[in-house]
């Protein structure tokens, strides 16, 4: 296909695969009485409230341990501060879910935490039950701070330090520079990071639906309509979902304010100042340390749990017996296997979908090089073929992230449970295909943002001088283009991959029983109570993601 | 005689003010042929036009008898060595040498051109070095020996030399030429430092604003340049625009913009009258500034002796170059 041709074809397609399900359910959700239904319902007004809410509270508590935790780690020199530092953002790089089953079984009514107390005052009932708002913020803030950590320390990283000296030699304290210098240059990110935040938050589906209990936010309710069979109800929810999404991202954005501050700046990030006091310094390293044990104390306990057989632990503070019978049993029985690699073909066929997506996007966004004009007179010039492609094909591509997954899984349950090849639907409800094409979807904008920025920092002149050698388009790409892509695609892959494999709240609407992946087994264990099996599972999940994760993470 | 390199009516236009051509230049074989001009003025679209990254809007490109206008760049075997060298930083040097060769993805195939080819531009036995780890100068070198490798029909240069530090530039550019030369090829090569377009070429086309203002030697555009644009780029120059004091005292007529070189002003006993403002001494001679009595500065080539600040001269012009006024 020509180059022409290729740009508003590849923009087509990626309009039929992230817009056009969320236009039809847009579409969809207005005819009926759905609407009125729902306006007239308190349960639905209560639980978009809860979701905006929820989100809201779950930036500020995030904001509130990240931030400090960013200034500590990149402005103060203690013992273990390299180490702790990354292990610090280590929930980040973890599945939602297996975060939210190991709280479970950490802080849950019956997890370690609920039986200690219960047995040193001689409880006779469990002390708390791990429910409602609480219960999801405290996840939310567990899991999400760590957005507001990196960026918070990658601005800090970036500060020059000559403004704070300037700030200083003009007469300002240490406070007065940090409100008026440091704070409004870390805007960016901390903008950024807030955003992120908002958007996971509202999203998020793992923590209220295990925890929530009668405590609804949108995107349990979403889920609980559609398996009440009230489609059109859910449908509107979803749009509601969708708007307040859409006005979260428009809110942000405009706060975000310009990169420029950052870039001003050219000289060296201000050094760490070590803790001189001994007393002081220990204080800090022992925190740090103890805080760490506390992040990683779930997932220890995902392991621990994952070594208790079944019935074999009821009252007893600690689990009596250990044993590695649940693994044994999840390789050894064919139908418990089964999950696992349903999740591993999905997450891989999916990856690899939206990362030759991403590629063909970086390929046609990117096009030639701009005319060397002068720059007062870029702005005059008509924009050329390129240009005029890149706009659409970035919106589209990052779009899945502007709306929470939930959204995209009704979009694509309604869009193809008709069969109207006219309008290019298919039936595809039912089948093993939705699920992997979802994760795609919802992929796009993590391989996207990967793939363009690696395409971003190529050199033209590469791709130039490889076709003065000789080389033709496709030879470029193979001999060039790709091998300098490859960390940014690993890094896009891997994280996607994980993404998908850890999946819970796209499944959850789309799966069947020939496709179930992961984390519906490990609900479907835990209604059974099998929790060593869940939580070997969970493991299972951790230990894959993490493996990936470092693979990606190569250079 | 046909040239061997053709640019025939080249034109390309980016917006109603921005555009280069239409433009046309002759190249015979074996040519060395610098596109001076200042920035902006297209000198580099020029070389992305014949090496094919750019297409013309009308014209035509021939190589070698050839037209190569509607060719992809892959096959108008042009070879090119591009500003910052654009070296791939994924292979070694041996395989960026390689990289245009017949057969090159199998590695040893084409070893003996590059060895071939590294020598010749002496950088023997750096076949298994990391690009990084070169130095400017180096890096300069591999990108030539990658463009030379695949014994290309042009070779085209983009400011080759521009990101060298000084002292490593003039000679690098003595060696260039006689490498050049020694290889035979026909080239164009672009650049912004009149020195280096008169050090490197056997001709110079000079560049403004999208239009080629005069092809020569060096010594002709300095020498009868044939703009006033030409007279003012290359080489220093007073000019004075007709009509006043000064221009009647220097010989110009009404309408006539008036060039005199610094070298081309004497220190006499009568002629036009001023005052040395300033002296710049350069060793064995001295630039000085005269003030004439209707406050113009005039700029003096002349011994280091010859004047000091404060004196009252005459000034004697021996040799004027005269341009009408509306193509100032």
């Amino acid at each position: 296909m020509s180059a022409r041709l290729a740009r508003p074809a590849f923009t087509l397609l990626l309009a039929w695969l992230v817009l056009y399900p969320v236009a039809i359910v847009v579409a969809d959700s207005v005819r009926g009485d759905a609407v009125a239904t729902f306006v007239s319902r308190p349960g639905e007004w209560g639980a978009l409230w809860a979701s905006l809410w929820i989100s809201l509270a779950s930036v500020a508590l995030a904001a509130a341990i990240g931030v400090p935790l960013a200034f500590l780690f990149e402005w103060l020199e203690f013992p273990g501060r390299k180490a702790l530092g990354s292990l610090i953002a280590l929930p980040a790089v973890l599945p939602p879910f297996v975060g939210v089953l190991a709280f479970l079984f950490l802080y849950g009514e019956s997890g370690f935490v609920a039986r200690a107390v219960q047995a040193v005052f001689g409880l006779r009932g469990p002390p708390w039950r791990l429910q409602g708002a609480g219960a999801i913020l405290l996840v939310h803030a567990y899991s999400m701070y760590v957005y507001f950590y990196l960026l918070t320390r990658a601005g800090l990283a970036k500060l020059d330090a000559s403004m704070l000296e300037a700030a200083h030699a003009l007469g300002a304290g240490r406070w007065e520079t940090l409100r008026r210098v440091t704070l409004p240059l870390l805007r960016p990110s901390l903008a950024g990071a807030a955003l992120l935040v908002f958007m996971t938050a509202l999203g998020s589906f793992s923590a209220p639906y295990v925890f929530g209990g009668g405590f609804r936010v949108m995107t349990t309710q979403i889920v609980a309509t559609k398996l009440n069979g009230e489609l059109p109800l859910a449908m509107v929810e979803t749009v509601a979902l969708a708007l307040v999404a859409a006005l979260g991202l428009a809110l942000l954005r405009r706060t975000e304010g310009d990169e420029l501050l950052a870039a001003l700046g050219k000289g060296a990030a201000p050094p760490r100042r070590p803790i001189r006091r001994a007393p002081i310094r220990a204080l800090a390293a022992t925190a740090g340390w103890l805080f760490t044990l506390l992040l990683l104390l779930p997932h220890l306990t995902l392991a621990l749990v994952s070594l208790v057989p079944y019935s074999s632990w009821t009252t007893e503070a600690l689990p009596p017996v250990l044993s590695f019978v649940n693994y044994q049993r999840l390789f050894g029985e064919p139908e418990r296997l089964r999950p696992l690699v349903n999740s591993l073909w999905m997450a891989a066929a999916s990856t690899l979908g939206a990362v030759a997506l991403a590629l063909a996007a970086g390929a046609l966004a990117r096009g030639q090089r701009a005319p060397r004009a002068p720059r007062a007179l870029r702005a005059l010039r008509a924009p050329s073929p390129p240009d005029r492609w890149r706009g659409p094909i970035e919106t589209l591509i990052a779009l899945p992230w502007a709306l929470p997954g939930t959204v995209f899984a009704i979009a694509l349950t309604t869009t193809f449970s008709v069969h109207a090849p006219l309008a290019l639907r298919w039936v595809l409800v039912g089948t093993v295909f939705l699920l992997p094409l979802a994760y795609l979807v919802r992929n796009l904008p993590i391989t996207g943002r990967a793939v363009l920025a690696g395409y971003r920092q190529l050199d033209p002149a590469l791709a130039e001088a490889a076709a003065s050698l000789g080389a033709g388009r496709w030879t470029t790409f193979r001999r060039v283009t790709l091998p300098l892509l490859r960390p940014a695609l690993a890094a896009g892959g891997s994280l996607a991959f994980v993404a998908a494999l850890g999946d819970f709240l796209t499944s959850i609407v789309l799966y069947t029983y020939d496709n179930r992946p992961i984390s519906i087994e490990i609900m479907s264990s835990l209604r059974l109570n099998e929790l060593g099996v869940a939580a070997a599972f969970g493991v299972i999940l951790m230990l894959v993601s993490a493996l990936v994760l470092g693979f990606g993470a190569r250079r | 005689m046909t040239p061997f390199v053709l640019l025939d009516g080249v034109h390309k236009q980016w917006s109603p003010t921005v555009r280069v051509g239409p433009l046309s230049l002759g190249i015979p074989r074996g040519e060395i042929v610098a596109l001076l001009g200042p920035s902006g003025s297209g000198k580099t679209t020029v070389l992305r036009l014949l090496a094919g990254f750019e297409a013309p809007d009308a014209g035509r490109l021939v190589i070698d008898g050839e037209d190569v206008t509607a060719l992809p760049p892959a096959r108008r075997r042009c070879g090119m060595v591009f500003q910052h060298y654009a070296l791939f930083p994924h292979l070694d040097v041996g395989e960026n040498v390689a990289f245009g060769l017949k057969g090159s993805a199998e590695p040893g195939a084409a070893g003996q051109k590059v060895a071939e080819v590294l020598a010749l531009v002496g950088l023997a036995g750096f076949e298994g070095r990391k690009v990084q780890e070169l130095s400017g100068g180096q890096q300069q070198r591999v990108a030539l020996a990658r463009a030379l490798a695949p014994e290309p029909r042009v070779l085209l240069l983009d400011e080759p030399l521009s990101n060298l530090d000084p002292t490593l530039r003039e000679r690098t550019r003595r060696e260039l030429r006689a490498l050049i030369k020694r290889v035979g090829i026909t080239t164009l090569f672009v650049t912004h430092e009149q020195e280096e377009a008169f050090d490197l070429g056997d001709r110079v086309a000079v560049l403004n604003d999208g239009r080629l203002e005069q092809v020569g030697a060096a010594d002709e555009l300095y020498e009868r340049p044939a703009s006033l644009f030409v007279a003012t780029f290359v080489g220093r120059a007073n000019v004075v625009r007709g009509g006043g004091a000064t221009a009647r005292a220097l010989g110009a007529h009404d309408g006539e913009v008036l060039v005199v070189r610094p070298e081309r002003l004497r220190f006499a006993d009568a002629g036009l009258p001023g005052t040395v403002r300033e002296r710049r001494y350069t060793g064995a001679a001295a630039f000085y500034q005269v003030e004439t009595e209707r406050g113009e500065r005039l700029e003096v080539l002349a011994g280091p002796e010859a004047a000091r600040v404060g004196d009252r001269v005459y000034l004697e012009p021996a040799g004027v170059l005269t341009f009408p006024e509306e193509r100032a």
